[in-house]
């Protein structure tokens, strides 16, 4: 366990312990001169580690095992250190038949327990070993290490703490106004570009339902914004009807939560349709394309990314004020009412249109005008004896 | 059709990703307290979200808790009253936050308790994979409540202690309790919402058996040993009830050796949507 041990400190700090250093913190501390009281003052950090006596680290070492030590005191887990010049670096033995105050600590090295501890005993980057007949009071901790009962009475809680020591970093996140604002800043960039992929890819793939669900906003704007929000407050009664009606049929309980799920995944395909379908329209009429510098797919594309941009860039704005929260609640507001309208009637529209697959009448009519093609049932030379329009294939198909 | 489920996949799959943009910081606590006497205590689990595991210990503690957490999102929670030997342990309830991800691969709580000390088991779990394994301990009340969770439950030896009440409370859930008559429990009351439930009351019988289950919409399945006398009283609404095996009689269903058995399970089910079955084979 030490040698698992001592790579972790020396992580803490840019010069390791030595060769030699580490070797002699390993050595049975069983015959260390033990140091009686740990109240004792001493000027500087003590090493008691081998038969000789005390051994000192060299600063680099004895500055990592500070840093490491700092990092424990502000630890959510910790408990209560004595101060720096009473904490022995390299480990320490409270021998039988003695007591000592605590909290007792140690970093770097093991802490063996012989006699007693009136208090926590601790040890940072090391183990407590807990020998027969010793007693410890208060709590055994270790940080980096184990605590070991090898047939001693430890009063308080036995802990050890692994992982990344320190305190906690959403606490200090929270506190400062600069981060809140950098993160509240990436996630809503992240939500503007993840929604502008999404466009291309919906672009891409699923071109004419977009079309279906534009088509349908321009011709009846009012009416898709009502059908949203008829659709909004329809979406949790249709979901238990769905749930009651499986429930009747024995086997269809095993399908709900299958049918749950396909019901939120096409509530939330609908919803983001019909968001992009807006985007498009208020990117085409706030920037419109010029008609011979893009080709459809072209002019559609920079019609959602502006489209989304202006909605998402509300967004933005709202994180850039993250550090005044007010303004923020303001603009934040804003975005949020707008972006309540839009999806509204983008999910009307979705509705309405049934995801893009059915036209507006007026647009359909308008394109069955324009796309009829004429026909002549009988052979005439000279003269058209009878055109009469049929519908095109493609809008036979819609 | 399927495009919409693709792109409604889509949009769920990066909000997942956006809001999973987090850091996170792994860690481990493990804490244990050494048994001092055999004084009965009450402890009070309390975990949110992950795999948590209890069983019996062989070592002379009380307990020993070893959690692994995200430390930016959960704040463990350990303490111990020595004067009341109240102990209440797991993860702080007001500190759980979903993170989205699968939280099940990586936090999770394994709790050993002692068999020597007469224990009032109250767990509060949250969206979590239980095993609880009470085998070998001495349970003088167990309530278990939970939220979303796949909970399993299971005494393979008689408990010492006389269980006052065995009471389970669930939200969506599937939960299966084995071997329940060795809780030792004369009353076991179980309430879900949704899911299904199995409970195998197998084990060794001491006493009669009072068994409350409240399932709205489910399927509910009671296994019980062919020497034990049942009767069933049904409240049930749009659900059906398998009673193979049983006859009517003043106003419930009952088994055969009703009167002349040994030991008899008294089942109050009452259930909306779902199903009932009482499998008498045994298990």
């Amino acid at each position: 366990m030490r040698t698992a041990i001592l790579p972790l400190i020396l992580a803490v700090a840019a010069a390791p312990l030595t060769a030699r250093q580490a070797a002699a913190i390993q050595q049975n501390p069983k015959a260390e001169k033990p140091v009686a009281d740990s109240s004792a003052k001493v000027a500087a950090p003590v090493v008691e580690a081998t038969d000789s006596g005390k051994v000192q680290l060299s600063k680099a070492t004895v500055d990592s095992l500070n840093q490491l030590v700092g990092r424990f005191r502000r630890d959510p887990e910790a408990v209560a250190l004595p101060p720096a010049n009473q904490i022995a670096m390299g480990g320490r033995t409270i021998p039988a038949g003695t007591a000592v105050a605590g909290p007792v600590a140690v970093a770097g090295g093991p802490l063996h327990v012989y006699g007693t501890v009136n208090g926590d005993a601790v040890a940072i980057g090391g183990d407590v070993i807990v020998h027969p007949g010793a007693r410890i009071t208060g709590n055994a901790v270790s940080a980096l290490g184990t605590v070991s009962l090898a047939g001693g009475t430890v009063g308080g809680e036995i802990r050890q703490l692994a992982g990344a020591l320190g305190a906690v970093p959403q606490a200090a996140e929270a506190e400062s106004p600069a981060r809140s604002t950098r993160h509240a800043l990436a996630l809503s960039s992240s939500w503007l570009i993840i929604l502008v992929l999404m466009a291309i890819g919906v672009l891409l793939f699923a071109g004419d339902y977009l079309d279906g669900v534009v088509d349908s906003l321009e011709g009846r704007f009012g009416r898709s914004f009502w059908a949203g929000i008829a659709t909004q407050l329809a979406l949790a009664p249709v979901l238990c009807l769905l749930v009651v009606a499986l429930a009747v049929t024995i086997l269809g309980v095993l399908l709900i939560p299958f049918a749950i799920v396909a019901f939120v995944l096409a509530v939330a395909g609908l919803i983001t349709l019909g968001f992009l379908a807006i985007a498009r329209i208020t990117g085409e009429s706030v920037a419109p394309a010029a008609s011979k510098r893009y080709s459809a797919r072209g002019a559609a594309l920079r019609a959602l990314v502006v489209g989304v941009s202006i909605y998402m860039g509300l967004w933005v704005l709202a994180s850039a004020f993250a550090w005044a929260p007010v303004v923020e609640t303001v603009i934040r507001g804003v975005a949020v009412a707008i972006t309540w309208v839009a999806t509204t009637a983008g999910l009307g529209a979705a509705v309405i249109s049934r995801g893009g697959t059915r036209r507006s009448a007026s647009t359909a009519s308008f394109a069955a005008v324009n796309d009829i093609p004429w026909q002549t049932p009988t052979p005439v030379t000279g003269i058209v004896a009878a055109r009469r329009p049929t519908p095109s294939a493609s809008t036979r198909d819609r | 059709m399927n495009r919409f489920l693709a792109l409604g996949l889509a949009s769920v799959a990066v909000s997942v990703v956006a809001s999973t943009a987090t850091a996170q910081s792994w860690r481990t606590l493990d804490v244990a307290r050494q048994l001092t006497d055999s004084a009965p205590a009450s402890v009070q689990v309390v975990y949110g979200t992950g795999r948590i595991g209890i069983r019996a210990t062989s070592n002379p503690l009380l307990y020993h808790m070893q959690l692994r957490y995200d430390a930016t999102r959960a704040q463990p929670r350990h303490a111990f009253d020595v004067a009341s030997r109240k102990l209440q342990i797991g993860i702080q309830k007001s500190e759980i936050r979903f993170s989205g991800r699968n939280d099940t691969d990586a936090g999770h709580l394994q709790l050993e308790l002692s068999r020597r000390a007469p224990l009032d088991l109250n767990l509060d779990l949250g969206a979590v994979e239980s095993d609880l394994d009470l085998t070998g301990l001495r349970i003088s009340r167990l309530h278990v409540e939970s939220g979303a969770s796949d909970a399993k439950l299971r005494f393979d030896s008689l408990n010492a202690t006389r269980m006052s009440m065995l009471e389970v409370s669930l939200g969506a859930a599937s939960f299966r309790g084995d071997r329940l008559a060795n809780a030792n429990a004369p009353d076991i009351r179980v309430e879900a919402g949704i899911g299904s439930v199995e409970l195998d009351l197998g084990g060794q019988w001491t006493q009669d058996i009072d068994l409350r289950v409240d399932v709205t919409l489910g399927i509910v399945t009671i296994h019980v040993p062919s020497d034990v006398g049942v009767r069933v009283t049904l409240d049930k609404t749009l659900a059906s009830f398998d009673h193979e095996g049983l006859i009517e009689r003043d106003g419930g269903w009952v088994s055969k050796n009703f009167d002349s058995a040994p030991h008899k399970l008294r089942v109050t089910a009452e259930t909306v949507f779902g199903k009932l079955s009482i499998d008498r084979t045994g298990r």
